[in-house]
């Protein structure tokens, strides 16, 4: 009876974890068909406001999810960083070299250029970096990558002034087993610091930064 | 039996670490997007073709109607709307505006809409980086004013924000199902 009672929690968990793969994966599914269905409406629809973009924006903060802890009354401390971009998505290509060139800068988002906010000032590599906003763009290779902060805010992705660089900081990558289809960055605990993390398709960049 | 069941958990334990290690986030149902006035700053900007100073920029979460009655419906009169989804709405100001005959300083806030179904009012308040309209507080507003909303003919899917010029200044434009509303702010 006992044993029969385990095989069935192990049934019920290994559903419910199955459950939750399946939802995200139907999650990304349906932006990809919205985001055709979309560019399809686009000529007939009034929405000639702002039509969808492919690539969609997103937020992250560090603290991870801070407006829903600020929400839950779970802090009252202020944020200590977040960071605004757009996520490409692979569509069916490699990231190198289909989207990506080695030695290419590149805008690490879609866009609007990738934009970060440090609420206080923060430590990277040794160099103290002013609280403020800032725009972010590296330069891939294939064993390690240049993150650059660059101070010229509030413009498009491409073509970024390398005038206004802040501060290179050059991280090795790691290659991961699985790949994913949307470029993504987000803010995760490291080794005694916090990890700026950028992944796409199976290659992870960390920053790490001292708050 | 004792065998399969042994299998069965180290297959469990590994999908689990699967799913924790990768981290990331799924892509929103509503995705977030971002409005400049001047319109399409940052493309002017690149392109050295700025003929006006930045004056403001909106970061919204844009739901989809899919089907269902948005205001009167998922929106209730009455009710203080967040205008997006997810976090909260954002409004930046890069210089004084004004609202009426009232003054916005240069900074960040959050922005909600309370619904009619003939006008709206539009709420600019400073608590920000904050999600939805969960944690309103109209302790914390700088302004509250009466907005003129359109009726459209067409109807639009997904949540739209842009900013139009206007003779004295700039306006908001919010957009969703068949409703138009407009934000007029001035220097």
């Amino acid at each position: 009876m006992k044993t029969a009672a385990l095989f069935f929690f192990t049934c019920l968990l290994l559903f419910s974890c199955d459950q939750k793969n399946e939802k995200s994966k139907t999650d990304i599914t349906n932006v990809t068909k919205d985001d055709s269905s979309i560019s399809v409406k686009r000529e007939k629809s009034i929405n000639t406001y702002s039509p969808v973009d492919v690539s969609p924006m997103d937020i992250s903060y560090f603290p991870a999810d801070y407006p829903k802890l600020k929400m839950s009354n779970s802090t009252t401390a202020l944020p200590k960083a977040r960071v605004i971009y757009s996520r490409p998505h692979l569509q069916g290509r490699k990231l190198f070299p289909d989207v990506l060139k080695y030695g290419e800068p590149w805008r690490l988002g879609a866009n609007e250029a990738t934009e970060i906010d440090f609420y206080k000032e923060v430590t990277i590599q040794g160099k103290k970096i002013k609280a403020g906003r800032y725009i972010l763009y590296c330069i891939p290779e294939k064993e390690k990558w240049t993150i650059v902060l660059n101070s010229n805010i509030d413009t498009w992705g491409l073509h970024a002034d390398s005038s206004k660089d802040i501060e290179r900081f050059i991280v090795p990558i790691n290659l991961t087993t699985n790949s994913f289809e949307f470029f993504s960055i987000v803010f995760q605990p490291g080794a005694g610091s916090t990890d700026l993390l950028m992944a796409w398709d199976n290659v992870e960049a960390r920053l790490p930064i001292q708050f | 039996m004792k065998k399969i069941i042994g299998l069965l958990v180290i297959f469990q334990l590994f999908f689990i670490c699967l799913i924790a290690q990768s981290g990331l986030p799924p892509v929103d149902k509503s995705p977030m997007d971002m409005s400049y006035y001047p319109g399409n700053y940052p493309v002017l900007k690149i392109n050295d073709k700025i003929t006006e100073p930045l004056a403001a920029r909106i970061i919204y979460s844009r739901p989809q109607k899919s089907g269902r009655p948005i205001f009167g419906g998922l929106v209730k009169y009455g009710e203080v709307w967040r205008m997006g989804a997810n976090e909260a709405t954002e409004m930046e100001f890069y210089k004084t505006v004004h609202l009426g005959n009232k003054k916005i300083t240069k900074g960040r806030y959050t922005v909600y809409a309370l619904v009619n179904e003939n006008s709206w009012t539009f709420i600019i308040n400073k608590e920000t980086d904050t999600w939805g309209s969960f944690k309103y507080d109209p302790k914390k507003d700088v302004i509250r004013t009466n907005i003129p909303i359109q009726k459209t003919e067409g109807v639009t899917e997904s949540l739209a924000m842009a900013f139009e010029k206007s003779v004295a200044g700039f306006n908001l434009i919010i957009s969703w199902e068949n409703v138009k509303a407009t934000v007029p702010f001035t220097f």
